[in-house]
């Protein structure tokens, strides 16, 4: 079992070494290694959940004194779920990128990055101590932004790759000291350790320490303030962002906050965990109202989705952020993959408003992305009602305020969801490629119906009978805001709210000028230090310093030049004042 | 076997043998070096694969030289210079395979680099404090003449001026701080081992302690680019040749580091004790200063100058915690920084060949251009940033995690921030300038590194995984031998921890 376990881990990185050193020959083999590699993890995955029980097995990376790190793969309930996660969506995901990439020239390079994030992500959830966590976490940012960047020639690409990088990097910034904080007061890194440890001595894990280790969390599931370079990464393909921008590692910043939950328990840092979590689902349900690209749409909706996740964390319950991560997961990539499917079958057009028809032409996209709706907007019986009223049920019995955020999110998503459905799906083609387009191939709609069987029932292996006013609540709200929009976009030629609520809308459109203010702020204090810091060098320490004493010395040098006259009586003038100076000196 | 008077001869013989071959032989001149440093590194590979763990001093050539001054010719290795060694002997035959760039005076720049080679490696592998010292000139010097005589760029002259200068200076201080240590402890021979059981017995006085500890200090500090006495390196890489920045950024810069390890802290721990609080500031300086300017430069030879002397200051802070994890991923930060920087910039070295011009500005799209170089180069930056996987990863966050338990936490949370964030965005900018992006304006017709470099850069990427992969290879070697130079300087702290161990254990 021990080796299954080594080999969910390993087999992606094979590929992704294989692929690489094999300087991404042959397309087939590429591709049949990475999608061989994340099938057979799936395949041990579910051999390691028929076998039960929890593995611990572990080498040492690093020991000194009296740090030890090691690499080490804790396999319990919790892991054994987010692997299924990982692994089952990333193996759909695999088998449409087949079809989604087929015409790109870099096929190869693709498959290679694909499997090195598997391989990163899946370090993440298997990890046992904090920094192997870190490590596979930056390993995970560093294969998004190679993702992210694939089409690096564009140069939308390559910022938005950079900017999510270095968005991450902030959030790290945190974990790691964090890390250092818990490492220092505990003496040890190892989660299992760890909790031997805290229940005496949560006082002295402060909510700092879980605080800091939230931030990591914050820039992996893109919380506010860092949420901002999630919908800017969609500039990668769709297949990526189904996978990493959706379903897995972005839910990592969750799954950490449930690994790590008995450090934070019963801190200050819960509360802002929720306060955050709730902020972030609200403004990105709100951003999400107004936008027209429907990768981006999705991308706020997936901002708005994690921020309920973090919130359940922090309102105390892992169990209901797990459960939503995990139909989440299912759902969103179907919603994404759907969007896939449109964008190839519309060659590359991403405006919801050029799209429309749809359902005549692509049916089986149509069904399935109706089937992710319905799961995404809670529609009961569907996955992500249990999901959602899990979530809600916490958040009402702990805080009534964030309960009604939830509610107003939940009014929100069913709004920009229906609006989405309706123009890109209902009614008549806005443009030449929606009048043209025609479904996809298998290749492309299997993987579209086999998540759509999750999509409908993940939600009833943890359901519970919901709470009759949270259900009544959700119900009245999911139904309101159907109708508002369906009535509102149903044949609608242009989105009618900027005429309605100018300035709002445009504060919605314009993502409420988070990148533009971050953007003042790196122009004005980052290159302004930067640029202290050059001139200092430049004319302070390079130049006053340096070329002053070279200055100096070159002056010392012209003055005593001076004396060097060559000159035979100026030398004997100078030899017999010397002389008397002595003799004056040694007589007196 | 001597294996390591193999590795210091190889590379002086093939110097001497350069100098018999006519001027036009080019290809036999290269064959020389290459052969030479391949040869070297073969016995660097084999010395550190047969190092014994825990072993103590090993593979030694002890020779009298002069009788009455007790200078013995004294080559060993231990933990700490084995790891330090066989880098220096990987970056050598790196930077032999990235210096057919040099098309005039080729016999004269080979004789050079050959002396600097084995000079560099020399200096490492010394036991005694003259030949310490010694071969660490004996690499300067050629430094200098290859500046100055192949170097590149209208700087060339005020670079290999400001670089002489400082470096001498250096050199000078540290020079005193050495006499001052011999004079005090009254030994009687330059042996280090021999100095340091003299030094146990009787420890030199605190007084002259503090005043040879600083000397030592801002001494080693300058060869290292210590802020504010950094402002050489980058202007000085810039102009260098290839093979001359890989050697002096990769290897011998590292001197500054190992003699503060080998010689200062243990001759003069009082005196570390009261400064070693100035330089983790100065450490800070470095991280954080040196990052902010990278940030602004233009030029790719700047940009991996200053990110060089950012990169000092993890090693300055792994230092100045004092400690044995400290100490050790300092060790281990040089080996994987002197990899990456001789990788950097023999990747540059390539660039600037392409069209003479390193303005990154005028760059773009170079991964299409050239897959192999440009894979490289990115690879670099994500090391350089602190990516896991490369060595320099696992040394630094052992840096961190020393630097933290040895109370220095504001300068841990800045240096965390200056590696994570500065370090990540000059790194990200400068690859979205030079390898994504549509292609630049005279790059079009850029060609890809040839084998010979490829088969360099390969091989110096190679050593950053396996080390990355598997630190401790590298620790397990270093940690003996920094355990006991932190008993020297700390003996309470050593004996408090066993005494709290003993107490644990009953």
């Amino acid at each position: 079992m021990n080796t299954a376990a080594w080999l969910i881990l390993l087999l992606p990185l094979f590929s992704a070494v294989a692929i690489g050193l094999g300087a991404f020959r042959s397309r087939k083999a590429s591709a049949a290694m990475s999608v061989g590699a994340v099938v057979g993890s799936f395949l041990l995955t579910l051999l390691l959940i028929a076998a039960g029980g929890e593995l611990h097995p572990n080498v040492i990376w690093l020991k000194i004194e009296g740090l030890q790190i090691d690499i080490g793969l804790q396999i319990d309930g919790l892991c054994k779920l987010m692997l299924c996660v990982v692994t089952g969506v990333g193996s759909l995901i695999h088998i449409f990128s087949l079809g989604y990439m087929r015409e790109d020239r870099d096929f190869q390079r693709y498959f290679a990055f694909l499997s090195l994030f598997i391989f990163s992500m899946l370090g993440i959830v298997l990890a046992d101590n904090f920094v192997m966590m870190f490590i596979f976490w930056e390993l995970v940012g560093v294969s998004s932004y190679l993702l992210i960047g694939f089409w690096f020639e564009k140069p939308s690409a390559a910022d938005a790759a950079k900017k999510a990088f270095l968005t991450n990097r902030v959030g790290d910034f945190g974990f790691l000291i964090g890390i250092l904080m818990v490492w220092a007061v505990l003496g040890s890194v190892r989660f299992a350790d760890l909790a031997k440890v805290v229940p005496g001595e949560t006082a002295a894990i402060t909510g700092l320490a879980g605080f800091l280790i939230f931030c990591g969390a914050m820039g992996k599931s893109a919380q506010t303030p860092l949420h901002v370079w999630l919908p800017d990464a969609m500039e990668g393909p769709t297949p990526v962002s189904a996978l990493i921008h959706a379903a897995t590692m972005v839910a990592a910043g969750v799954y950490m906050l449930c690994r790590v939950f008995f450090l934070i328990e019963g801190t200050w840092a819960m509360e802002a965990i929720a306060w955050i979590g709730g902020l972030t689902s609200l403004m990105a349900a709100l951003m999400a109202v107004q936008q027209d690209d429907i990768k981006r749409i999705l991308a706020y909706s997936t901002l708005s989705q994690l921020g309920y996740m973090v919130m359940a964390v922090g309102l105390g319950s892992p169990d209901a952020a797990m459960f939503h991560l995990t139909t989440h997961a299912s759902f969103k990539a179907l919603l994404f993959l759907g969007a896939g499917s449109v964008i190839v079958a519309l060659h590359h057009e991403q405006d919801i408003w050029k799209m429309g028809g749809l359902r005549e032409r692509m049916p089986r996209t149509y069904w399935t992305f109706l089937i992710g709706t319905m799961a995404l907007c809670g529609v009961p019986l569907f996955s992500g009602f249990f999901s959602k009223e899990a979530i809600l049920d916490v958040a009402l019995e702990n805080n009534i305020l964030l309960f009604l955020v939830a509610v107003f999110v939940a009014l929100l998503t069913t709004f920009y969801m229906t609006r989405l459905f309706v123009v890109a799906f209902m009614g008549e083609p806005r443009s030449a490629h929606a009048k043209n387009a025609a479904e996809n191939s298998a290749v492309m709609t299997v993987p579209l119906l086999l998540l759509a069987v999750p999509s409908v029932l993940a939600g009833y292996f943890n359901a519970h009978a919901p709470n009759p006013l949270v259900l009544a609540a959700s119900v009245v709200v999911l139904v309101f805001s159907m109708l508002v929009a369906n009535t509102l976009y149903n044949g609608a030629e242009a989105d009618p709210l900027p005429a309605r609520f100018g300035r709002l809308a445009k504060a919605l459109r314009d993502r409420f000028w988070f990148d533009e203010i971050y953007q003042w702020c790196i122009d004005n204090v980052q290159e302004n230090l930067a640029k202290l810091a050059d001139t200092i060098d430049r004319w302070v320490i390079a130049g006053l310093l340096v070329r002053g004493t070279h200055g100096t010395t070159e002056l010392a040098g012209r003055v005593l030049r001076l004396a060097q006259t060559g000159n035979l009586q100026t030398y004997a003038f100078w030899f017999a004042v010397g002389l008397v100076a002595l003799l004056i000196f040694t007589l007196t | 076997m001597d294996w390591l008077l193999i590795i210091v001869l190889l590379p002086l013989l093939a110097a001497a043998a350069v100098g018999f071959v006519p001027g036009r032989q080019r290809r036999v001149i290269r064959g020389i070096t290459l052969g030479a440093s391949g040869l070297t590194l073969l016995c660097a590979l084999i010395a550190f694969c047969t190092f014994k763990v825990g072993g103590g001093i090993q593979f030694e050539t002890k020779v009298v030289w002069v009788e009455s001054l007790r200078l013995n010719f004294h080559l060993a290795a231990d933990g700490i210079n084995i790891g330090i060694i066989l880098m220096g002997a990987i970056v050598a035959f790196a930077a032999a395979c990235c210096a057919d760039d040099i098309t005039h005076r080729v016999k004269e720049f080979h004789i050079l680099l050959n002396l600097m080679i084995g000079g560099i490696l020399g200096a490492f592998a010394s036991m005694d404090l003259f030949f310490f010292y010694f071969f660490h000139e004996l690499a300067l010097v050629p430094t200098f003449i290859m500046i100055g005589v192949w170097g590149r760029g209208a700087n060339r002259n005020y670079a290999t001026y400001k670089i002489t200068l400082y470096l001498s200076l250096g050199a000078l201080l540290a020079l005193i701080g050495l006499i001052g240590v011999y004079v005090q402890t009254g030994a009687e021979s330059f042996s280090i081992p021999d100095l340091i059981a003299k030094v146990q017995a009787t420890p030199i006085a605190e007084s002259a302690q503090r005043w040879i500890f600083p000397l030592l200090m801002f001494g080693f500090g300058i060869l290292v680019s210590l802020w504010p006495f950094h402002t050489w390196a980058p202007l000085g890489y810039s102009a260098a040749p290839t093979a001359t920045a890989m050697l002096h950024a990769g290897v011998l810069k590292k001197f500054g580091l190992y003699g503060l390890i080998r010689v200062a802290i243990p001759m003069a721990p009082a005196g570390a004790q009261s400064w070693l609080g100035v330089l983790a500031w100065l450490a800070l300086a470095n991280l954080l200063y040196c990052g902010l300017v990278a940030v602004r430069q233009k030029d790719l030879n700047l940009l991996i100058g200053n990110s060089s002397v950012a990169h000092m200051g993890f090693i300055f802070l792994g230092i100045a915690s004092l400690n044995v994890i400290g100490l050790t991923g300092a060790v281990l930060v040089m080996i994987a920084h002197g990899l990456l920087a001789a990788l950097a910039f023999g990747l540059s070295g390539h660039l600037y060949r392409q069209t003479g011009s390193l303005d990154m500005s005028r760059m773009g799209g170079l991964l299409r251009q050239m897959p192999l170089a440009g894979s490289a180069l990115l690879m670099a930056m994500l090391a350089g940033c602190g990516l896991p996987g490369f060595a320099n990863f696992a040394g630094e966050v052992m840096i961190f995690f020393a630097a933290w338990s040895a109370g220095l936490k504001t300068v841990t949370v800045i240096a965390a921030w200056s590696a994570l964030v500065i370090g990540g965005l000059y790194m990200m900018r400068a690859i979205r300038n030079i390898l994504h992006g549509p292609i630049g304006g005279d790059w079009a017709k850029a060609a890809d590194a040839s084998p010979l470099i490829a088969a360099a850069l390969g091989l110096l990427l190679a050593a950053l995984l396996v080390f990355g992969f598997a630190p401790g290879l590298l620790t397990k070697r270093i940690e003996g031998e920094v355990t006991k130079i932190v008993s020297l300087a700390k003996p309470s702290a050593i004996a408090g921890q066993i005494q709290t161990a003993e107490a644990a254990g009953k």
